[in-house]
């Protein structure tokens, strides 16, 4: 009897708090229809501009005014417009490096955790990591919905077979002198980036080895690495992307991503965003219903889908996914867009990196 | 009464010149001045982003300090006079076979400068990859079928290849727009006394025609070397490959760094100032005491050069420069956007039109398509009515402060696209106008309007030194007022060079994206941004597309323009 009545309770308390919140979430859709858009910034994919734009407008009826382009031209720009008391963006939808160095050491950010309000966004279960993965160091502001196995390399297997290269050291084999692309290292950015990793984890002499000895061909332009390892111009490519090479994969092009080599530690990545709310800005409840619906199902699969990553929801259908990009359980993987090597390691591996390329060309 | 009224007449008139002229620099000084000198500042704040400021030299040490900068910096300078200097020979020689012969085709020679100078260059570039690549360009897979060529006869990842894809995108189209108003207002008479006299054709463009429009041709000289000093999406593409880097891509990188570091770059960027400096320099010293008037009251003769059977030579030679320069690699562009991947001939079904339907089904392209009218259409309207005052000051002898004004005027340029955009940006943001510039499709148009300053002040100065000041008094003594003899008067007669700058700015308004890049807003997002984003994500083709769709609306505008401007010229 007595648990008959503790059971009809907990399900009141269970069901009112359900109406409170369901009204809650109502009062927050008629606000945001009220403030009338919700201003996102993100990277210029065509994901974003063909699905998830014309997808959110039509569940909620609240127009998605989208600011796209370079991170470190937006982050100027925001800068500037905050100098003189403007606050004109809601949600960043941005890169790793760019949330971590700028968004959140410069207070752009407001905490997202307590705007996560519907039961599929704040479910632990819905979640790979038991809960959603707040990955600042108050664990409150950056969530990273996305987790895929990052591809070492891409090959073109009419002119490298697999067979060859099995260890990051079977790239120094003088048959692959200038055979190699990588986005410029040079610079910022995923050639220089991987060139940290590969100083980081296999030293400077294989990086000099690597980027001096074997005569990789840089470029800052990704379609034209894509297109010299479709080609077999250069038929290893270390910076190739997946969403580039796939069409290409589609035209019977034989390319092959390489996940693993027996001398690095296989990596995953938190590509292509992670998601904050800018603090003060003008349309509070509106991005709260866009950052709801972005890391719920519907928003985060259409997402997935259209740029070919795995998140870390466990309601989504990952069949669309290449087995070799959904981390598994049991392996230790090296995380590109851990918060520390970002703020840190990273960093200092790409000084050292550009220090050894400017002493080796002297 | 007519004794006291004339005395009275010119004292106004002198005054309203002289507000004129104070209010042209108080204007350049905000809007040009203000901008640069807070870039000039923020380079010595050492300060992290979004910390109180601190001042110091650390950004400029570190600019310059690094090894690969002064390399870089001959590399550009390098570049930027070999291509100048056949580029302006060839365009001399252009301009002049259109506007002052009697060469046949010369109508659609011009209309091709003027479409290829509005053809992307990203696009065209990759196009010459397409043709020159020595592993599967298509002219050395041809030559390869020669018994005697044995490797790759071209290679457009070369300091020669660099340069003769800058021939081709850059080329000469944009000298030889500016520089054919300016010979069509050289009056025949002098050309005629030449050849009477015995000169051949030769002798009469050395010795005659050249020299007064020197103004115009040192003009464009200078706009064309700081314009190849400033450039670097050609050697990004055939450079970075071969291990070439120019200056600018040096401050390019440091405005894309995480965090960016601006102060670096505006550092770096403070060598175009010295450049613009000793430019100015050897302008002035070369045009000193000089006069350049060809367009007197006092008979003005159009009458073209005769060159008998050479003109078909002359025809045929300016025919294949374009064909090879032009038309070659936009073929290869327009069959790119009607390919389903650009270049890759071999696929199954390589053509398709799914590139352009992607692009008008994008669900924001007829607001941006929109925008851009809009801001080309102000942009056009407000450099012509800015810089015809401008040019016409600066053409003026009783100018005071000429040299200060002029120099206002080439800031712009001074400074790289992206920086002068974030000058602008805090510019319009301290303003009490804010809420109407920043974000606006008309703050976009005034951000146009100023960075083509440089170009469309020349061009103007340039055209106004050729007139007469007997044309000016002529008016005056007939009692006409200085507006009315400048409305009346002077802007018909150098509408030609109006319509070039109005045009100008027009097609630049459209592809121009590194100044609207930090004032745009999701509502007023121009045509050039889209093609920014396409060309950032990847999509090259539809990138290709939307360029080839701006370009055919600049040729419209452009020939709606020679429709319009013909009747002011008569037959000119």
């Amino acid at each position: 009897m007595m648990q008959r009545l503790m059971s009809l309770l907990c399900l009141l308390v269970c069901s009112s708090a359900a109406m409170a919140q369901d009204k809650g979430w109502e009062q927050t859709l008629a606000a945001a229809k009220k403030e009338g858009s919700v201003v996102v910034v993100g990277s210029p994919d065509p994901v974003m501009r063909s699905d998830i734009i014309p997808k959110f407008t039509a569940r909620y009826g609240i127009p998605v005014e989208f600011l796209a382009g370079r991170s470190s031209e937006i982050a100027q720009r925001l800068r500037t417009e905050r100098g003189a008391g403007i606050y004109s963006v809601d949600v960043f939808l941005s890169g790793p490096d760019t949330t971590a160095t700028v968004y959140y050491a410069e207070k752009m950010l407001d905490p997202l955790k307590p705007l996560l309000a519907l039961p599929e966004v704040t479910d632990g279960g819905k979640w790979k990591k038991g809960k959603p993965w707040f990955v600042d160091p108050e664990e409150r502001y950056v969530l990273r919905p996305f987790s895929s196995v990052s591809s070492l390399l891409f090959i073109n297997t009419d002119f490298v077979k697999q067979s060859e290269i099995r260890s990051a050291k079977d790239l120094l084999n003088p048959k692959w002198r200038g055979k190699i692309s990588t986005e410029d290292i040079t610079t910022t950015g995923a050639g220089a980036n991987l060139a940290a990793r590969f100083y980081q984890q296999l030293g400077a002499d294989f990086v000099k080895k690597l980027y001096i000895d074997q005569k990789t061909v840089g470029t800052r332009e990704r379609r034209q690495f894509t297109d010299w390892l479709a080609r077999g111009t250069q038929p290893i490519c270390l910076n190739c992307r997946e969403d580039d090479v796939r069409p290409l994969e589609k035209e019977g092009f034989k390319l092959q991503e390489i996940f693993e080599l027996s001398d690095v530690a296989p990596g995953i990545n938190g590509s292509p965003w992670m998601l904050s709310v800018a603090n003060r800005g003008p349309h509070p409840n509106a991005a709260k219903v866009f950052v709801n619906w972005i890391a719920g199902k519907e928003g985060l699969e259409i997402y997935a889908r259209g740029y070919g990553s795995a998140t870390l929801r466990t309601d989504i259908d990952e069949s669309y996914l290449s087995a070799g990009n959904v981390p598994k359980a049991n392996v230790k993987y090296f995380d590109d867009t851990d918060w520390n090597w970002i703020v840190t390691g990273r960093h200092d591996y790409r000084e050292k990196v550009w220090k050894l390329m400017k002493e080796a060309k002297k | 009464m007519t004794t006291i009224a004339m005395p009275a007449a010119p004292a106004v008139k002198v005054h309203r010149f002289r507000l004129a002229e104070y209010g042209a620099l108080l204007f350049f000084a905000v809007v040009m001045g203000l901008p640069v000198a807070f870039l000039v500042l923020s380079s010595f704040n050492i300060a992290p982003p979004s910390k109180p400021a601190v001042y110091g030299l650390d950004n400029w040490a570190r600019a310059f300090s690094d090894p690969g900068t002064l390399s870089a910096l001959w590399m550009s300078f390098l570049l930027s006079i070999t291509y100048l200097i056949p580029g302006m020979i060839l365009s001399i020689a252009v301009a002049w076979l259109i506007a002052r012969t009697d060469m046949p085709g010369r109508g659609a020679i011009e209309f091709c400068c003027w479409f290829a100078y509005f053809v992307p260059d990203f696009p065209m570039v990759l196009a010459w990859i397409l043709l020159l690549d020595p592993n599967f360009g298509f002219l050395n897979t041809a030559a390869r079928a020669l018994p005697f060529v044995q490797g790759p006869l071209f290679n457009p990842y070369s300091f020669w290849g660099i340069v003769w894809v800058h021939l081709s995108t850059g080329g000469i189209w944009f000298k030889v727009m500016l520089l054919t108003p300016i010979f069509r207002r050289i009056g025949a008479t002098l050309e005629e006394a030449a050849r009477v006299a015995g000169a051949n054709y030769f002798t009469v463009l050395r010795r005659v025609s050249l020299p007064v429009i020197m103004p115009a041709v040192l003009a464009v000289a200078a706009l064309s070397f700081i314009r190849g000093l400033e450039s670097f999406n050609t050697e990004l593409l055939l450079g970075t490959p071969v291990g070439i880097y120019v200056y600018a891509t040096r401050i390019y990188d440091y405005t894309r760094h995480e965090p960016s570091a601006y102060g670096e770059a505006t550092a770096l960027g403070s060598v175009f100032l010295v450049v613009l400096a000793i430019l100015a320099y050897f302008y002035q010293r070369r045009l000193k005491g000089k006069r350049f008037t060809v367009v007197t009251g006092q008979g003005y003769s159009t009458l073209r050069v005769k060159l008998g059977k050479l003109k078909y030579v002359a025809f045929a030679a300016c025919a294949a420069y374009i064909a090879i320069m032009m038309f070659l690699p936009l073929g290869f562009l327009i069959l790119g956007s009607v390919m389903r991947r650009y270049g890759f001939f071999h696929l199954r079904e390589p053509f398709s039109l799914i590139h352009w339907q992607n692009l008008f089904g994008d669900p924001i392209f007829f607001l941006a398509l929109k925008n851009s009218l809009v801001i080309a259409a102000i942009t056009a309207v407000a450099a012509v009515a800015l810089y015809s005052t401008v040019g016409y000051l600066l053409a003026s002898r009783k100018i005071k402060t000429a040299p200060m004004l002029e120099m206002l005027t080439w800031m712009p340029w001074v400074v790289p696209g992206i920086l002068m955009s974030l000058g602008l940006l805090w510019l319009f943001l301290a303003t009490p106008a804010r809420s109407v510039l920043y974000g606006s499709v008309l703050g976009i148009a005034l951000a146009l309007t100023i960075k083509e300053s440089p170009v469309c002040s020349q061009a103007f100065k340039s055209a106004f030194l050729q007139l007469g000041p007997d044309l000016e008094e002529a008016a005056r003594v007939s009692g006409a007022s200085w507006s009315y003899t400048y409305r009346r008067v002077l802007v018909p007669l150098v509408a030609p060079v109006a319509a070039t700058v109005g045009l100008i700015s027009f097609g630049n308004a459209l592809t121009s994206i590194s100044t609207p890049v930090l004032l745009y807003s999701p509502r007023s997002r121009p045509l050039a941004i889209l093609l920014m984003e396409y060309s950032f994500s990847g999509e090259v083709e539809r990138a290709a597309a939307l360029g080839l769709l701006i370009t055919a609306m600049v040729s419209v505008m452009m020939l709606v323009g020679r429709k319009f401007v013909r009747p002011l010229t008569g037959n000119l």
